[in-house]
């Protein structure tokens, strides 16, 4: 597989503040999904990528070539920046069709690639509104059509999903899958575990600017399976419900958690344990008012990892 | 750099030109600017009908004052705004990964913008000063002997307009508060320097700009020092000198502008 | 990509790269110690003030090469340097401290309602037990603090160090109304430069095109009032300008001749009309919901 991004010892240095921390990576063709907290050193990474920033030492390649100062590469390369800002006074149409003028479409083209990336994002019946009266999510969708309307074969997506409501997300989770699933190569950056693995199951994991984990989804699910679950259950009889379990194997551990009717049990096999769950709570006939995974997140997976 | 990629360059530099040109149109204090380059008009009309048939002196005098307007405030407060935003304005905004990440380079981002906004400029400048000049001036219409110097007007304020949009420019490039420093520049240091004596006046862009026009010298006494006196270069040294500085400070710019990176206040 | 290659465990872990070396192995030193000195509070003032006998000197050059005239300058030394009201005038109307209030205002005062409209900050500020009058009172105080610095300050500073190098308190007792004149006299300015800088700054949502108005709203009423007087030939045409009416009242509170032919009286009500004006916009401006259409 060729590498279409490619990193190597790649640091960054804001002053004394270290972003990056010798990261060496290699990206193909296809969907991967670059996932950590805020402040991990994504958007750090995407600029360099994106030849916003420079590498203050090792260096990044993007199709055989440096990104800083290349502008060849970006009728190649799409960008979809995490920052909510635009050009406010024009309307969204006359952003594209600028977008794409400067990308050397002639004007019947560019119009007709501006119209179709409109629809894609289904902003067609607002493209003659200005920007500055798109609600959030609209911002989001003209950014990500400014992305996709000259077909680059690398998209860089950082956080393109934030501000999008459940159904706008769906659809944007479609289009994505669809462009990686046609042989282009997408980087997208979260911070929520469950928008990534809609996406894609090729991860990286980053954190204080280093790379803490890289591969398929079911590896790091696989590292959260071995690490033991909390499971919280609030109910109107904790302690009977406690007392079902203190025999069962798959428990290593029950608290009584600080709200009122509440239990936390500890489980290194996740299924078993909601299977037995199921069956106690309906044999006994308790009252629930919630079940929840405390550190079924991205927070857990990364404190465990760091060993915080 | 080849014979293509200096094609491609000027391609790419009028591309950034159209599209900045056309935003530059559409914002709104593009009008605030047009609307102040009108008073000029509005004053041309009342002096027109106040001084109706009247002695020539007030005309002469006040076809002088047109060109200090233009000259020493008007341009220094369009090219101030508009040079200093050729990149300030994408940091502040935020929109500089749009332009950034497009098939152009930095340079002709810097090159295509300060070509906009010049000619914005330009166009906002010459129609106040026409139409004003034209009605202070609608008398002699037919011998047309007012055109040599409108012509020489022209050439000194679209000078005038490169020159200080370039040097703006390079400072949005190098310094965060660039606009303070402008102004400091602009309505600090261009107007102090002309008392100044000797060649410390040629550290000024309005000295070579004044020199293109006629001048009309101050008489003496006792505050004689303190008013302003020219001792002006040619006008071929002062043309000259003007393109040599749009043309320094623009390269200087795109250098900047090429070579720097620029991160968002987080 | 290889599956499960990579983990890093649990801790710490710092930079693995390799050191380079440095041709002038002492520099980070040099340049770390001179940020650090930038970065001590007093230090910026301390060193800008350091910089004061090299500008005096340059001064003396340029006075060296017009020696001449400024002998015949200091044969009227007397009127000249006499600490009156006429001084405090002088000083009050001074065109550099009026340039330097609007630069100041410029700097300080330009994005303080801007950055709000452009951001949607109004909404936040008045999600809290605020309102309007609070709001403009707060930042109506950011210009009122800059702009007291460099008139009530200095004013009050003048008094107490003539008093000082007079070694009497003859100079109180021949002005007792000079304190007062200094209060109001910066009071004026206060009001009017405050409301004037947060006017503007309601005008736009951009802090750039509000700090170039700032300064040029001021100079483009000089020049209308110039060019105004050049063609109706009349002292009225004054009113036009904004430094003009301050200094017709500035002259009224240091007992002094008014620079204009007419009562000052009419420049109190121009700049009250442009304050309330100013007042009105910037209330009807400040809205905690904004409708975009």
């Amino acid at each position: 597989m060729t590498n279409v991004i490619e990193a190597r010892d790649l640091s960054k240095w804001y002053g004394n503040i270290l972003g990056l921390n010798e990261i060496s990576l290699d990206i193909g063709p296809g969907i991967t999904g670059l996932l950590g907290p805020n402040g991990a050193g994504k958007s750090t990474f995407m600029k360099l990528i994106t030849g916003l920033l420079k590498p203050s030492r090792g260096r990044i390649s993007v199709l055989g070539g440096s990104p800083w100062n290349n502008p060849v590469l970006f009728s190649r390369l799409g960008f979809c920046p995490e920052i909510d800002s635009f050009y406010e006074d024009i309307t969204g149409l006359e952003f594209l069709l600028g977008m794409i003028r400067l990308h050397g479409f002639p004007a019947a083209a560019a119009r007709s690639k501006a119209m179709a990336a409109l629809e894609t994002v289904e902003l067609a019946a607002d493209r003659d509104r200005k920007i500055k009266g798109y609600s959030r999510g609209m911002r989001q969708r003209l950014k990500l059509a400014q992305t996709i309307i000259h077909d680059p074969e690398v998209y860089i997506l950082d956080e393109p999903l934030t501000g999008l409501d459940p159904l706008g997300k769906r659809k944007m989770i479609k289009l994505i899958r669809s462009l990686g699933g046609s042989g282009k190569t997408i980087l997208v950056s979260s911070h929520v575990l469950p928008e990534i693995e809609a996406l894609t199951s090729l991860i990286v994991l980053i954190h204080q600017g280093k790379i803490l984990a890289r591969g398929h989804i079911h590896y790091i699910r696989d590292l959260i399976e071995k690490h033991p679950h909390q499971i919280s259950v609030i109910c109107d009889r904790p302690r009977h419900l406690a007392a079902d379990f203190v025999g069962d194997a798959n428990v290593s551990r029950i608290s009584f958690g600080p709200s009122a009717g509440e239990v936390v049990f500890e489980t290194g096999n996740r299924d078993q344990f909601y299977d037995r769950l199921g069956k106690s709570l309906v044999e006994k006939g308790i009252e629930v008012e919630e079940i929840s995974s405390p550190d079924d997140n991205l927070q857990a997976v990364f404190e465990y990892l760091t060993g915080k | 750099m080849t014979k293509s990629s200096v094609g491609d360059w000027y391609r790419a530099a009028g591309r950034v030109f159209r599209f900045y040109f056309f935003l530059a149109r559409r914002a709104v204090r593009t009008r605030l600017f047009v609307i102040l380059g009108l008073v000029p008009v509005a004053l041309a009309v009342i002096v027109r009908v106040v001084f109706a048939g009247k002695s020539g002196e007030v005309m002469a005098v006040f076809n002088d004052i047109l060109i200090t307007f233009f000259l020493q405030f008007y341009i220094v407060v369009l090219s101030l705004f508009y040079g200093t935003s050729i990149c300030a304005e994408e940091i502040e905004n935020k929109t500089l990964h749009y332009i950034a990440t497009r098939p152009v380079s930095r340079s002709s981002v810097i090159a295509g913008k300060s070509a906009a906004y010049i000619l914005l400029q330009t166009v906002m400048v010459i129609t106040g000063l026409t139409v004003s000049y034209l009605i202070m001036n609608a008398p002699s219409l037919k011998t047309g002997g007012f055109f040599p110097l409108l012509l020489r007007s022209y050439a000194a304020l679209f000078l005038g307009t490169a020159a200080y949009t370039a040097v703006y420019a390079f400072l949005g490039t190098v310094l965060k508060r660039s606009l303070i420093i402008g102004l400091i520049f602009g309505f600090g240091w261009e107007n102090v320097i002309q008392y100044f004596p000797g060649s410390t006046q040629k550290l000024s862009v309005v000295h070579y700009l004044k020199s293109l026009l006629p001048y009309r010298p101050v008489a003496g006494g006792k505050l004689s020092f303190l008013l302003f006196r020219l001792e002006p270069t040619s006008p071929l040294a002062s043309i000259a000198t003007l393109i040599i500085v749009t043309a320094f400070f623009t390269v200087l710019a795109c250098l900047v502008f090429s070579w720097k990176e620029y991160r968002f206040d987080e | 990509m290889d599956v499960g290659t990579e983990v890093r465990e649990k801790g710490y872990t710092g930079w693995e790269g390799r050191l380079i070396q440095r041709r002038f192995k002492w520099s980070p030193i040099a340049r770390t110690g001179i940020q650090l000195a930038f970065r001590k509070k007093r230090f910026k003032p301390l060193f800008a003030i350091s910089f004061l006998p090299a500008f005096f000197f340059l001064v003396g050059i340029y006075v060296a090469e017009r020696l001449e005239d400024f002998r015949a300058f200091f044969r009227e030394a007397n009127s000249f340097i006499a600490v009156d009201p006429g001084f405090f005038r002088a000083y009050y109307s001074n065109g550099s401290i009026i340039l330097f209030i609007l630069l100041v205002l410029a700097f300080a005062g330009s994005g303080l309602i801007a950055d709000d409209l452009k951001n949607n900050s109004l909404q936040l500020y008045f999600s809290r037990p605020l309102r309007k009058k609070d709001y403009i009172l707060g930042k109506l105080a950011v210009p009122a603090f800059f702009v007291s610095l460099l008139t009530f300050v200095p004013g009050l500073l003048f008094i107490i160090f003539k008093l000082i190098f007079s070694g009497s308190f003859r100079f109180i007792t021949e002005y007792p109304w000079l304190p007062l004149a200094v209060v109001g006299q910066s009071v004026l300015y206060i009001g009017f430069f405050g409301l004037y800088t947060l006017s503007l700054s309601a005008a736009s949502r951009n802090s750039r095109y509000v700090m170039v108005l700032v300064v040029l709203v001021y100079f483009f009423s000089e020049i209308l009032s110039g060019i105004l007087k050049l063609i109706f030939r009349s002292p009225y045409t004054g009113l036009f300008s904004l430094g003009g009416n301050l200094n017709q009242i500035t002259a009224v509170f240091f007992s002094q001749k008014t620079p204009y032919a007419f009562s000052p009286v009419w420049s109190f009500l121009v700049l009250s009309i442009l304050a309330v004006a100013g007042f009105i916009f910037l209330f009807r401006k400040i809205r905690g919901v904004e409708v975009i259409k």
